[in-house]
């Protein structure tokens, strides 16, 4: 067995190694000279004349009709209003995580003056590209880190999940609803308790059964976690999940089914009751305008059911009138302010009184929640 | 039978330049078809093969992140190589990575700040190392012992690590998840002492002690006594029973040494650009790609190094391509064709075809069947 023929490859190395080393000193200060260019504000708007070129980066396919779909019906809405004054990049199954980097960094070199993040997970690697790119805007969903370029923005779900938690209160029979979850983290722990609190409200002797999956697009342990809470009697199921198969678990089996994200009716059109869905659309488009203007500063926003970011589903057919009139109510009232979803003190899991606190980092249950808060 | 116009047959010695033309023609082949694809499908072809280069090697920029995603698939790389060429399946890379990175950020954290950089460093990556040789063993002992099938338990043994993992941030309080972070579960950063640091853009030290890494393998298997017998045993265990060396031990070496390898890649993966045990950085199926880097390298273990490379460029030429519109399934399929044409290549490279010609032989030995 002879090596030699290994020389040509270490050969190859080492040249690849000086021309790493030889670009390294070229390039570094071309891009020195691209990030000087800009102007002092920390945001710049891009040239007169020519058009915005915004970037989505999703953790899933667009195609998934829950979390990145509405995401991307969002950018499409800022091209539908903008046309040819925005010109859109839209990356999908990016993986979360430092190798994000890359991916946030490669965009802005590529001229992208707005880039959206929409997973949790981009928000370190968001970070570190925002500061190695200071003029090029960043904004991230879901998470709590901002710089002077990068701001977050997230809405209050709870608000919706508490009206579709009524439209689930009325519709049990055997006072059992199954919720499948994701991970016991404050967002996922604050739609629970809110789901809760609107299913008590019309149905004062409701549980809600909690089934953590680990998983946020995992159809088939999805669709099991789902079946398994209908094994054990539930027969309205809510998810906090980005896929339907939920929802056609509980189709099968003809229960009832509460979605998230967006309007998932076509997948399980019996068995749909409503869902807490979203709406980025005009919170983009009003992003995209401050950056053309020059007007955007960096900010952590939380949407609201009354400035549309987050809404409530069509109704099912089998969500009678007089729901649909109570609930509709409700929305009404937490819209102009006057109902507010979480009471304070609240009554946990354990039927203690307690303090609300911050409901950003909720990490616990509210009596009538079967399951462990933490996992 | 005088249908039959071709003939497969194997080459004996291979010629350097088969070994080195056919994976071009491979690779241009692939290129080929995926053009016509590309043009059926409404694309240029000519431009998207242009950004799949300049995304991998068209600025400094590329070329550091190139090299960032290459230098974990080295070593990884070499972890199968090794292994596959004496005959041991383990396909475990991806679990011995990330035991490797639970041990390398534990060390680092048990460390903590106090210890100097030229301390830290070095505990992390053999802290690496160890792990994913221990992991490596499970599958290892009842292997040469026991005769297990190795196949089956180093799959296994992967989905155990990630689970693993995942308890460690997700399902618990261990001293690897961030108490500082309350909104989602994370991993606590590794002291700044314990990270390679930074060479060029985002290129940590990591690259060069993998390749050093990758030579010592070749090294110790090629150049030493130990390396001579290991490839004893990899051609035939019969003879190296008969030449009085221990087939076992041997194996059990080769298997921990695999793991071990393994086990840097995840190491070095904590200390250069995750800093900390993060299970959504590390859960990218690097150990899997290691297998095919090594296929593709043809098991030789210097040939690991520029496969990786290549490997590390397709693999980020991918956002790169849908950022020009390009949808992902294409992007998919592209990198797809290239692979597998290579992999087919290999075949080419073993095997000769011929074309039968109508010989005018007077052996009547082709007789007519029957």
């Amino acid at each position: 067995m002879t090596f030699k023929k290994f020389r040509l490859f270490a050969m190859l190395l080492v040249a690849f190694a000086l021309v790493a080393a030889a670009c390294g000193g070229d390039d570094s200060s071309t891009e020195t000279t691209v990030a000087s260019g800009g102007s002092d504000t920390t945001v710049v708007a891009p040239p007169a004349g020519e058009p915005l070129k915004v970037a989505f980066v999703h953790v899933g396919p667009v195609a998934d009709k829950g979390w990145s779909w509405a995401h991307d019906q969002g950018a499409q809405f800022i091209k539908g209003s903008l046309g040819d004054a925005v010109e859109i990049t839209t990356l999908e199954n990016i993986a979360e995580g430092s190798d994000a980097q890359r991916i946030f960094e490669d965009l802005a070199a590529k001229g992208n003056t707005l880039i959206f993040g929409t997973s949790f997970g981009y928000m370190d690697p968001m970070l570190a590209a925002a500061e190695n790119y200071p003029d090029t805007v960043f904004m991230h969903a879901t998470g709590y880190k901002t710089s002077d370029n990068m701001g977050n923005y997230f809405g209050a779900a709870e608000e919706a999940r508490y009206l579709s938690g009524m439209a689930a209160g009325a519709a049990t029979e055997t006072n059992l609803i199954g919720y499948v979850a994701a991970f016991p983290i404050a967002e996922v722990l604050r739609g629970i308790n809110a789901f809760t609190l609107g299913a008590q409200e019309v149905n004062p002797d409701v549980e809600v059964q909690v089934v953590w999956t680990s998983t946020w697009f995992d159809p088939p342990i999805e669709g099991t976690a789902a079946q398994s809470l209908l094994d054990a009697g539930a027969d309205v199921i809510a998810m906090h999940q980005d896929s339907a198969a939920p929802g056609q678990a509980a189709e099968t089996e003809g229960a009832g089914w509460v979605g998230y994200n967006t309007d998932m009716t076509e997948f399980a059109p019996t068995a749909w009751l409503t869902a807490a869905i979203w709406d980025w659309g005009p919170f983009y488009l009003e992003t995209a305008n401050q950056v053309i203007d020059g007007t955007w500063k960096s900010e952590a926003v939380y949407g609201t059911m009354a400035d549309g970011m987050v809404a409530l589903a069509p109704f099912g057919e089998s969500v009678d009138q007089a729901t649909q009139d109570v609930i509709l109510e409700r929305e009404a009232e937490i819209k102009d302010g006057s109902f507010s979803v979480f009471p304070d003190p609240i009554v946990n899991q354990d039927g203690e009184s307690q303090p609300l606190g911050d409901i950003q980092i909720m990490d616990y249950f509210v009596e009538g929640v079967i399951g462990s808060a933490t996992g | 039978m005088a249908a039959r116009r071709f003939i497969v047959e194997p080459r004996g010695l291979v010629s350097w330049k088969v070994r080195l033309l056919v994976p071009v023609l491979s690779v241009i082949a692939a290129l080929v078809v995926g053009a016509i694809f590309l043009a059926l499908t409404g694309e240029n072809p000519f431009d998207v093969y242009g950004q799949m280069v300049d995304s991998a090697f068209g600025s400094s920029r590329a070329l550091s992140e190139t090299l960032i995603t290459a230098t974990p698939l080295i070593l990884t790389g070499v972890a199968a190589a090794i292994a596959f060429k004496m005959l041991v399946w383990n396909i475990g890379g991806e679990g011995q990575f990330i035991m490797g990175a639970i041990f390398a950020s534990g060390f680092a954290i048990w460390l903590g700040d106090g210890a100097p950089a030229y301390i830290a460093l070095p505990v992390v990556i053999v802290a690496g190392g160890l792990g994913g040789a221990f992991w490596a063993s499970i599958a290892a002992i009842p292997r040469v012992y026991l005769g297990t099938n190795e196949i089956i338990t180093t799959l296994m043994l992967n989905f155990i690590a990630l689970s693993f993992m995942n308890f460690l941030i997700f399902g618990s309080s261990s001293p690897w998840r961030d108490p500082a972070v309350s909104t989602f579960p994370q991993g606590r950063p590794i002291p700044e002492s314990a990270r390679l640091p930074e060479i060029f853009n985002r290129l940590d030290g990591g690259l060069f002690i993998a390749i050093a890494l990758a030579v010592g393998a070749w090294y110790l298997i090629g150049k030493t006594t130990w390396g001579f017998e290991v490839r004893i045993v990899g051609d035939s265990a019969d003879t190296a029973r008969y030449a009085g060396i221990g087939v076992a031990r041997k194996i059990l070496g080769i298997f921990l040494l695999s793991g071990a390898y393994a086990g840097f890649a995840g190491g070095l993966f904590v200390s250069g650009p995750v800093g900390a045990l993060d299970p959504r950085s590390l859960d990218l199926g690097l150990g899997f790609t290691g297998i095919i880097v090594a296929a593709l390298a043809g098991l030789h273990i210097l040939a690991v190094i520029p496969v990786a490379i290549l490997m590390a460029a397709l693999v980020n030429s991918g956002p790169a391509l849908q950022s020009i519109g390009v949808p992902t399934a294409t992007v998919t399929m592209l990198q797809g064709a290239i692979l597998i044409f290579v992999v087919a290549g290999e075949f080419f490279i073993r095997n000769r075809v011929r074309r039968l010609e109508p010989e005018p032989t007077p052996e009547p030995v082709e007789v007519e069947a029957t």
